[in-house]
């Protein structure tokens, strides 16, 4: 079925990204912020957030995930929230913990905060605060009894790579101990500081297979406990994800100097252009945002892709992707077997070396 | 499902999972990563599914909400509703 970008934009976004700041006490290896972060003196008032959430709310998005960078480095952070669950949204915040006391998360409760999403990096101390470049470890393990005197969700969450995937049954252990709502395990995905240290975060493929049994085997076993969400690694698949939900169908992202993304990773295509909330209101960015309309539909497809049946799936898979391994944006994402250039995947995935971990700044 | 999750019975008092709420206007149920679509009466169940009330009184309730409705009917409705919710672990019994 041919779709045109109209027909699409008519769909409402379901979650608003905000990422309030790029400020950030630790310097995560895999960490898929920007090489090059906003300035915190370019970042958005309290004021430019209270009317986005509230944009955001008459356009129909129902869950707001505060994150960044580190969320809790803005002083207005309290703020923030209360303004969200005013304007009716569903307020999540994305966190390293790091900021975080008894007395601060009480505010943050107090405020209106619904869900906290607490990462880690590892389940050995030495290893996370390694891959952190911060000793964090012993301060995020703190916090969780902490945490769960409040009456709101917690996530626990690890994104795995080469460097910690042998633990993930140990972590998974420690994780249940504390009955989290939701725990999450996300393979590495390589944008940020990631790509720049793929060689040393890719997993062999034994280590791939093996984890996936593992979060099969927890997922049964926590059942209607624990909900446990893993995402896949797109380098070992054969078809490519709905990346976001498709681009420009399910999420909008705000950066911490307003510019409004359909993904985290947008600004690494080129000839990208961002619309801001200093200027644009988010309905009309939904709608007329050129970056947004992009790739929408399937005009921008390769033929292959636009006679696809599965293309109403994956809506094309990820164009970030496709562009940093093939140099251009409207490339079949390589994950997918039918594109010219998926053997690229295979010599990535096998190209195993022991590079200098390089952190983020 | 794990065997540590007991089934919901008539004097259960069931809650939503922390973090999970009904959308003020909408039919829908919030939890933390998405929201859930509720039909029918479903959602004025789980507005009465507060840690608090037993099943059967849910039914008196909705009895008392909808007339004509035959009581084993509702009751039935409810446990299958409640049921499905536990199984996707919105619902703690
Ligand atoms: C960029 S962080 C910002 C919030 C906060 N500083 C934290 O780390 O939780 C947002 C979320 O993305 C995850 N994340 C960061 N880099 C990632 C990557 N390369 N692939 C997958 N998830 C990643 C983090 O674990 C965290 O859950
Ligand atoms: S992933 Fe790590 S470095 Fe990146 S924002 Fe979160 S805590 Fe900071
Ligand atoms: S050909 Fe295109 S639409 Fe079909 S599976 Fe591959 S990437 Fe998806």
């Amino acid at each position: 079925m041919e779709m045109t970008p109209t027909e699409y934009s008519l769909t409402r976004p379901s979650s608003l990204i905000a990422e309030v700041t790029h400020r950030c006490p630790l310097h995560c290896l895999y960490c898929s912020n920007p090489i090059e972060l906003k300035r915190s003196d370019n970042e958005l008032a309290t004021e430019d957030w209270v009317r986005v959430f509230k944009q955001a709310a008459e356009l129909g998005v129902l869950h707001l995930h505060l994150t960044g960078g580190e969320p809790l480095a803005r002083p207005d952070l309290a703020q923030l929230i209360a303004s969200g669950r005013a304007a009716g949204l569903y307020v999540n915040m994305i966190t390293s913990g790091i900021g975080l006391t008894e007395k601060r998360l009480a505010e943050l409760v107090e405020a209106g905060l619904e869900h906290i999403q607490l990462s880690f990096q590892d389940v050995e101390e030495a290893s996370a605060n390694h891959i952190a470049g911060t000793r964090a470890h012993a301060h995020k393990l703190a916090l969780i009894p902490i945490i769960r005197k409040f009456p709101i969700a917690l996530t626990l969450n690890l994104v795995i790579h080469r460097q910690n995937i042998d633990r993930l049954e140990s972590f998974i252990q420690m994780a249940e101990q504390f009955a989290p709502e939701r725990l999450e395990i996300a393979h590495v995905q390589y944008y940020g500081w990631a790509l720049k240290n793929r060689e040393l975060l890719m997993p062999t493929q034994d280590q791939v297979e093996r984890s996936v049994v593992i979060v099969e085997a927890a997922k049964e076993r926590l059942k209607g406990r624990i909900k446990l969400e893993s995402v896949f690694p797109d380098y070992f698949g054969s078809y490519p994800k709905a990346c976001v939900g498709g681009w420009g169908r399910q999420i909008l992202l705000i950066d911490p100097i307003g510019q409004a993304l359909p993904c985290h990773a947008a600004a690494v295509i080129p000839e990208m252009r961002f619309d801001t909330v200093r200027e644009r209101s988010l309905a009309w960015i939904w709608r007329e945002s050129a970056a947004f309309n992009r790739f929408r539909g399937d005009a921008w497809m390769s033929e292959t892709c636009k006679t696809c049946p599965r293309k109403e799936r994956d809506f094309g898979g990820c164009r970030c992707q496709a562009f940093q391994l093939t140099g251009d944006a409207n490339a079949i994402d390589s994950v997918c077997t039918l594109s010219p250039d998926h053997t690229l995947m295979a010599q990535l995935r096998t190209k195993i070396s022991e590079p200098l971990p390089i952190w983020r700044g | 499902m794990s065997e540590e999750v007991k089934s919901i019975g008539i004097d259960s008092t069931p809650r939503l999972m922390v973090g999970s709420r009904l959308h003020p206007t909408e039919n829908l149920l919030l939890v933390p990563e998405g929201a859930l679509q509720l039909s029918g009466p479903a959602k004025d169940i789980l507005a009465m599914v507060d840690g608090k009330r037993t099943v059967s009184v849910i039914v008196d309730e909705l009895l008392a909400q909808y007339a004509g409705a035959e009581r084993h009917e509702i009751q039935q409705d409810v446990l299958a509703l409640l049921g499905r919710m536990q199984q996707r672990g919105v619902i703690r019994g």
